[in-house]
Protein backbone atom coordinates (compact mmCIF):
# COMPACT_ATOMS: atom_id res chain seq x y z
CA UNK A 1 0.00 0.00 0.00
CA UNK A 2 1.10 3.60 -0.51
CA UNK A 3 -0.17 7.03 0.46
CA UNK A 4 -1.23 9.61 -2.11
CA UNK A 5 -2.83 13.05 -1.86
CA UNK A 6 -5.98 13.46 -3.94
CA UNK A 7 -7.20 16.90 -5.09
CA UNK A 8 -10.61 17.61 -6.63
CA UNK A 9 -11.57 20.77 -8.50
CA UNK A 10 -14.78 22.36 -9.81
CA UNK A 11 -17.68 19.90 -10.21
CA UNK A 12 -15.79 17.05 -8.56
CA UNK A 13 -15.03 19.08 -5.44
CA UNK A 14 -18.66 20.20 -5.15
CA UNK A 15 -19.99 16.66 -5.55
CA UNK A 16 -17.47 15.11 -3.15
CA UNK A 17 -17.78 17.92 -0.60
CA UNK A 18 -14.01 17.89 -0.25
CA UNK A 19 -11.12 19.31 -2.24
CA UNK A 20 -8.19 17.47 -0.75
CA UNK A 21 -7.45 14.34 1.29
CA UNK A 22 -4.83 11.65 1.78
CA UNK A 23 -5.64 8.04 0.96
CA UNK A 24 -3.96 4.66 0.71
CA UNK A 25 -3.89 2.81 -2.57
CA UNK A 26 -2.52 -0.66 -3.40
CA UNK A 27 0.92 -0.90 -5.00
CA UNK A 28 0.74 -0.78 -8.81
CA UNK A 29 -2.50 1.21 -8.89
CA UNK A 30 -2.93 2.85 -12.28
CA UNK A 31 -4.92 5.98 -13.10
CA UNK A 32 -7.71 3.75 -14.48
CA UNK A 33 -7.76 1.74 -11.20
CA UNK A 34 -7.91 4.95 -9.16
CA UNK A 35 -10.90 6.19 -11.17
CA UNK A 36 -12.78 3.00 -10.13
CA UNK A 37 -11.70 3.30 -6.49
CA UNK A 38 -12.94 6.92 -6.35
CA UNK A 39 -16.24 6.10 -8.06
CA UNK A 40 -16.87 3.57 -5.26
CA UNK A 41 -15.75 5.93 -2.53
CA UNK A 42 -17.85 8.86 -3.80
CA UNK A 43 -21.13 7.47 -5.12
CA UNK A 44 -22.30 11.03 -5.85
CA UNK A 45 -19.73 11.17 -8.69
CA UNK A 46 -21.91 9.06 -10.91
CA UNK A 47 -19.04 8.56 -13.43
CA UNK A 48 -17.47 12.02 -13.00
CA UNK A 49 -14.15 10.48 -11.93
CA UNK A 50 -14.30 8.07 -14.87
CA UNK A 51 -14.40 10.93 -17.37
CA UNK A 52 -12.28 13.54 -15.57
CA UNK A 53 -8.84 14.74 -16.57
CA UNK A 54 -6.08 13.50 -14.27
CA UNK A 55 -2.76 15.09 -13.32
CA UNK A 56 -0.02 13.49 -11.25
CA UNK A 57 2.44 15.88 -9.66
CA UNK A 58 1.03 18.68 -11.85
CA UNK A 59 1.37 16.98 -15.23
CA UNK A 60 -1.38 15.37 -17.29
CA UNK A 61 -1.33 11.55 -17.16
CA UNK A 62 -3.41 8.83 -18.80
CA UNK A 63 -5.12 5.60 -17.84
CA UNK A 64 -2.15 3.20 -17.95
CA UNK A 65 0.05 5.44 -15.82
CA UNK A 66 1.04 3.83 -12.50
CA UNK A 67 0.69 6.24 -9.58
CA UNK A 68 3.90 6.64 -7.58
CA UNK A 69 4.00 6.67 -3.77
CA UNK A 70 3.51 10.14 -2.31
CA UNK A 71 2.01 11.49 -5.54
CA UNK A 72 -0.30 14.52 -5.69
CA UNK A 73 -3.15 13.30 -7.89
CA UNK A 74 -5.63 15.87 -9.17
CA UNK A 75 -8.95 15.07 -10.87
CA UNK A 76 -10.91 17.77 -12.67
CA UNK A 77 -13.26 18.48 -15.59
CA UNK A 78 -12.07 19.78 -18.96
CA UNK A 79 -10.72 23.26 -18.25
CA UNK A 80 -12.72 26.45 -18.81
CA UNK A 81 -10.41 29.35 -18.05
CA UNK A 82 -9.89 32.49 -20.03
CA UNK B 1 22.15 35.14 -25.58
CA UNK B 2 19.45 37.48 -24.35
CA UNK B 3 16.78 36.03 -22.15
CA UNK B 4 13.36 37.58 -22.54
CA UNK B 5 10.87 38.27 -19.76
CA UNK B 6 8.15 35.72 -19.18
CA UNK B 7 5.28 36.34 -16.79
CA UNK B 8 3.02 33.38 -16.00
CA UNK B 9 0.65 34.13 -13.18
CA UNK B 10 -2.61 33.27 -11.45
CA UNK B 11 -3.79 36.21 -9.36
CA UNK B 12 -6.78 37.43 -7.41
CA UNK B 13 -5.74 41.04 -8.01
CA UNK B 14 -7.06 43.40 -10.64
CA UNK B 15 -5.09 43.07 -13.89
CA UNK B 16 -2.95 46.14 -14.52
CA UNK B 17 -2.52 45.82 -18.29
CA UNK B 18 -0.11 48.76 -18.64
CA UNK B 19 2.11 47.46 -15.89
CA UNK B 20 2.18 43.94 -17.35
CA UNK B 21 3.25 45.31 -20.73
CA UNK B 22 5.94 47.39 -19.07
CA UNK B 23 7.28 44.26 -17.40
CA UNK B 24 7.80 42.25 -20.61
CA UNK B 25 9.21 44.79 -23.06
CA UNK B 26 12.79 45.82 -23.76
CA UNK B 27 14.25 48.71 -25.74
CA UNK B 28 14.55 46.45 -28.83
CA UNK B 29 10.77 45.93 -28.99
CA UNK B 30 8.50 47.94 -31.27
CA UNK B 31 5.30 45.90 -31.09
CA UNK B 32 3.16 44.15 -28.51
CA UNK B 33 0.03 42.17 -29.43
CA UNK B 34 -2.36 41.91 -26.50
CA UNK B 35 -5.51 39.97 -25.86
CA UNK B 36 -7.75 40.39 -22.87
CA UNK B 37 -10.91 38.42 -22.14
CA UNK B 38 -13.86 39.90 -20.26
CA UNK B 39 -16.79 38.58 -18.28
CA UNK B 40 -19.68 38.83 -20.75
CA UNK B 41 -22.89 39.89 -19.03
CA UNK B 42 -25.17 39.34 -22.02
CA UNK B 43 -24.57 36.41 -24.37
CA UNK B 44 -26.38 36.67 -27.69
CA UNK B 45 -24.68 33.91 -29.68
CA UNK B 46 -25.43 30.16 -29.42
CA UNK B 47 -27.46 29.78 -26.22
CA UNK B 48 -28.44 33.37 -25.35
CA UNK B 49 -28.42 34.09 -21.61
CA UNK B 50 -27.40 36.61 -18.98
CA UNK B 51 -24.57 36.34 -16.47
CA UNK B 52 -24.45 38.10 -13.08
CA UNK B 53 -20.86 37.09 -12.35
CA UNK B 54 -18.30 34.30 -12.73
CA UNK B 55 -16.40 32.50 -9.97
CA UNK B 56 -12.99 31.37 -11.19
CA UNK B 57 -10.82 28.80 -9.50
CA UNK B 58 -7.43 27.38 -10.45
CA UNK B 59 -5.10 24.54 -9.59
CA UNK B 60 -2.53 27.25 -9.16
CA UNK B 61 0.87 25.47 -9.24
CA UNK B 62 -0.12 23.33 -12.22
CA UNK B 63 -1.81 26.27 -13.96
CA UNK B 64 1.37 28.34 -13.74
CA UNK B 65 3.45 25.37 -14.97
CA UNK B 66 1.10 24.91 -17.95
CA UNK B 67 1.28 28.65 -18.71
CA UNK B 68 5.07 28.27 -18.89
CA UNK B 69 4.53 25.39 -21.31
CA UNK B 70 2.31 27.64 -23.46
CA UNK B 71 5.03 30.33 -23.46
CA UNK B 72 7.61 27.70 -24.48
CA UNK B 73 5.33 26.50 -27.29
CA UNK B 74 4.95 30.10 -28.55
CA UNK B 75 8.70 30.63 -28.62
CA UNK B 76 9.25 27.24 -30.31
CA UNK B 77 6.91 28.30 -33.15
CA UNK B 78 7.86 31.96 -33.53
CA UNK B 79 11.47 32.83 -32.79
CA UNK B 80 10.66 36.52 -33.29
CA UNK B 81 8.67 36.65 -30.05
CA UNK B 82 10.52 38.21 -27.14
CA UNK B 83 8.67 38.99 -23.87
CA UNK B 84 5.50 37.03 -23.07
CA UNK B 85 2.84 37.60 -20.39
CA UNK B 86 0.14 35.02 -19.62
CA UNK B 87 -2.03 36.01 -16.66
CA UNK B 88 -5.35 34.67 -15.40
CA UNK B 89 -7.34 36.44 -12.72
CA UNK B 90 -9.43 34.22 -10.40
CA UNK B 91 -12.13 34.80 -7.78
CA UNK B 92 -15.51 36.49 -8.28
CA UNK B 93 -15.52 38.62 -11.43
CA UNK B 94 -18.32 40.80 -12.78
CA UNK B 95 -19.26 41.77 -16.38
CA UNK B 96 -16.81 44.06 -18.22
CA UNK B 97 -13.93 42.97 -16.00
CA UNK B 98 -10.73 41.70 -17.70
CA UNK B 99 -10.20 38.09 -16.58
CA UNK B 100 -7.24 37.01 -18.66
CA UNK B 101 -4.35 38.73 -20.40
CA UNK B 102 -1.95 37.48 -23.06
CA UNK B 103 0.76 39.72 -24.48
CA UNK B 104 3.58 38.94 -26.91
CA UNK B 105 6.33 41.45 -27.63
CA UNK B 106 8.51 41.63 -30.71
CA UNK B 107 10.78 44.13 -32.52
CA UNK B 108 8.20 44.64 -35.33
CA UNK B 109 4.47 44.16 -35.86
CA UNK B 110 4.92 42.02 -38.99
CA UNK B 111 6.61 39.19 -37.12
CA UNK B 112 3.55 37.07 -36.26
CA UNK B 113 2.90 38.77 -32.89
CA UNK B 114 -0.86 38.63 -33.54
CA UNK B 115 -0.75 34.93 -34.33
CA UNK B 116 1.40 34.26 -31.27
CA UNK B 117 -1.02 36.02 -28.90
CA UNK B 118 -3.96 34.22 -30.53
CA UNK B 119 -2.20 30.89 -30.04
CA UNK B 120 -1.54 31.82 -26.40
CA UNK B 121 -5.19 32.40 -25.50
CA UNK B 122 -6.39 29.38 -27.48
CA UNK B 123 -3.86 27.12 -25.81
CA UNK B 124 -4.58 28.51 -22.33
CA UNK B 125 -8.21 27.55 -22.84
CA UNK B 126 -7.11 24.00 -23.70
CA UNK B 127 -4.55 23.00 -21.10
CA UNK B 128 -4.33 25.49 -18.20
CA UNK B 129 -6.32 24.11 -15.22
CA UNK B 130 -8.72 26.95 -14.46
CA UNK B 131 -12.51 26.62 -14.20
CA UNK B 132 -15.36 29.08 -13.97
CA UNK B 133 -18.76 28.78 -12.38
CA UNK B 134 -21.39 30.92 -14.01
CA UNK B 135 -23.96 32.62 -11.78
CA UNK B 136 -27.03 34.12 -13.45
CA UNK B 137 -30.81 34.45 -13.21
CA UNK B 138 -31.09 30.73 -14.01
CA UNK B 139 -28.84 29.55 -11.16
CA UNK B 140 -25.23 28.41 -10.80
CA UNK B 141 -23.39 26.13 -13.16
CA UNK B 142 -19.80 25.04 -13.74
CA UNK B 143 -18.69 25.78 -17.27
CA UNK B 144 -16.95 22.78 -18.75
CA UNK B 145 -14.45 22.98 -21.59
CA UNK B 146 -14.37 20.52 -24.47
CA UNK B 147 -10.66 19.83 -24.89
CA UNK B 148 -8.88 16.74 -23.59
CA UNK B 149 -5.06 16.82 -23.61
CA UNK B 150 -3.59 13.80 -25.35
CA UNK B 151 -0.59 11.66 -24.53
CA UNK B 152 1.13 13.08 -27.62
CA UNK B 153 1.40 16.55 -26.15
CA UNK B 154 2.68 15.51 -22.76
CA UNK B 155 6.00 14.08 -21.67
CA UNK B 156 6.66 10.52 -22.89
CA UNK B 157 7.73 9.23 -19.46
CA UNK B 158 4.28 10.04 -18.08
CA UNK B 159 2.33 7.89 -20.50
CA UNK B 160 3.41 4.70 -18.79
CA UNK B 161 5.35 4.34 -15.54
Amino acid sequence: MKDITVLFFATLRDRANTGSFVMEIPAQTTVANLRDILEEKFLSFNELAKHSLVAVDREYVFDEFEIPSGAEVALFPAVSGG
Amino acid sequence: MTTFSTITLITEDELDLNDLVKQIVSSADGAVAMFTGLVRGVTRRDAPHETDYLEYEAYQPMAEAMMKQVADEIRAQWNTIEGIAIVQRIGRLYPCTPTVFIACASPHRDTDVFEAARYGIDRLKQIVPVWKKEIGPGGKEWVEGDYRPTALETKPHLIKA
